[in-house]
């Protein structure tokens, strides 16, 4: 680390190489254009503030630990109402209802399908789906970022996948 | 091995987290476990379709900008850190500026020690809290000296000392040309953890140079030196000590 940095040369350094998996949590965790952005300014200050406390290591890991953690008080702070659909209400997200020929149309309404099927996901399934299929963190990290065991990342994991493939309507019988 | 051992380690076999013993067990298990089998592939795909059409997102420029100004005013010591008020942090700074302003004031009128080095200083500490206000700080926001030094140009008529300091832990943020006592002066700004130190420039009444000297007002320090026919201020919240170690590499540098 280098002691003389200046705030700024230190977020030029340290967080803007982050900055686009910083605000995509941030957009998955809120799933608000808006909010994302506050809350990645807010994270951002403080990761600088808390330098002295960064032990080296991933530093990406640790800006996104951080701004989970502004997005947990966001929210808190917000009274954002939970809006995901408990486990039992959860219906399979159909494609649209023409069937669309062109490849293009067919990617984007596969996007659209996957997106919906993340964000109705209860929080916590959320947050360990995306760093792990988004930003490919791995368990330790995602366990360090969250703040639980690895087993508790393992378990939600499993429980979020299976939710997602319920959603997607994914079944290995048919793929095979 | 067991259907229930074999489950509870799939997630791990796909995400790569086995050693590669414990993956060679499972991948015997899913061998001749059609059920097991079925739902590490049905697992797999949910894994390829999520992955490759989740939607990863820019940062946007904007967003970039406004954390660039929220660190330099949160670097500033009249302002805790930023909230997302600009308004209200505007006030906050205008406030700041102000007492800075009129403290000093009380202080000349107080003890009108030495009215020359006084009034300057008054002046350079209402320049140096000004100069935290974001967008202030610097015209040309670069760490390169030879950016640096040549932007000095036909905006200022003297030609100030930019030396590299960086390995003394006192990086070049940039520099501005700014208005006190009556003229135009190049200001060269360096940082040092979250502090600001501005250095003034001017030519100097007296030809030749004179060692450091300073003084302190309202948590700022200043230390004065000429050099080469040109007299130098660097100002700071930074402690007299580091703010003089500063100076003294400054001189030796150029």
């Amino acid at each position: 680390m280098n002691e003389g940095d200046s705030d700024l040369q230190r977020f030029e350094r340290v967080v803007l190489p982050h900055l686009d998996d910083a605000y995509t949590l941030a957009r998955y965790l809120l799933r608000d254009e808006h909010d994302a952005q506050d809350v990645v300014q807010e994270a951002s200050l403080r990761a600088l503030r808390y330098f002295d406390g960064y032990s080296g290591g991933d530093a990406r890991a640790w800006l996104l630990a951080i701004v989970r953690n502004c997005s947990l008080t966001w929210r808190k702070r917000r009274r954002v109402d939970d809006r995901t659909v408990p486990f039992e209400d959860a219906a399979p997200i159909s494609t649209s209802e023409a069937e669309a020929p062109d490849a293009a149309v067919m990617h984007a309404s596969e996007q659209a399908r996957v997106q919906q099927a993340i964000e109705s996901l209860p929080d916590e399934f959320r947050e360990v789906i995306v760093l792990r299929e988004v930003q490919d963190l791995s368990y330790r990290e995602i366990g360090d970022v969250v703040g639980v065991p690895i087993g508790t990342v393992m378990s939600r994991l499993a429980r979020a996948r299976k939710r997602l493939a319920v959603l997607l309507q994914i079944d290995a019988r048919e793929a095979s | 091995m067991e259907c229930d051992t074999c489950q509870a380690a799939l997630e791990a076999r796909l995400d790569g987290e086995l050693t590669a013993d414990e993956a060679r067990e499972i991948d015997r298990h899913l061998a001749i476990c059609p059920a097991c089998a079925r739902q590490f592939a049905t697992l797999g795909e949910t894994r390829r379709v999520v992955s490759e059409n989740a939607m990863r997102y820019n940062a946007p420029d904007v967003l970039k900008a406004r954390i660039r100004g929220a660190v330099a005013r949160a670097s500033s010591p009249t302002v805790s850190v930023a909230t997302r008020r600009t308004f209200r942090w505007w006030r906050e700074v205008a406030a700041g500026v102000a007492i800075a302003i009129v403290s000093s004031g009380i202080t000349l009128v107080a003890a009108n020690r030495s009215a020359g080095r006084s009034s300057a200083a008054d002046e350079l500490l209402a320049s140096h809290v000004r100069s935290l206000m974001p967008g202030h700080l610097t015209d040309v926001l670069s760490t390169q000296q030879h950016t640096v030094k040549p932007w000095f140009n036909g905006r200022v008529d003297l030609s100030p000392a930019v030396p590299n300091l960086d390995k003394a832990g006192f990086p070049l943020i940039g520099g501005r040309a700014d208005y006190v006592r009556g003229r135009v002066v190049p200001v060269v700004v360096y940082g040092r953890r979250q502090h600001m130190i501005n250095v003034y420039a001017w030519p100097s009444s007296s030809a030749g140079g004179s060692p450091p000297d300073d003084l302190s007002r309202n948590g700022y320090h200043f230390v004065t030196w000429r050099s080469g026919g040109i007299e130098y201020w660097a100002v700071s919240d930074l402690n007299a000590a580091e703010l003089h170690t500063f100076v003294a590499m400054f001189v030796a540098a150029h």
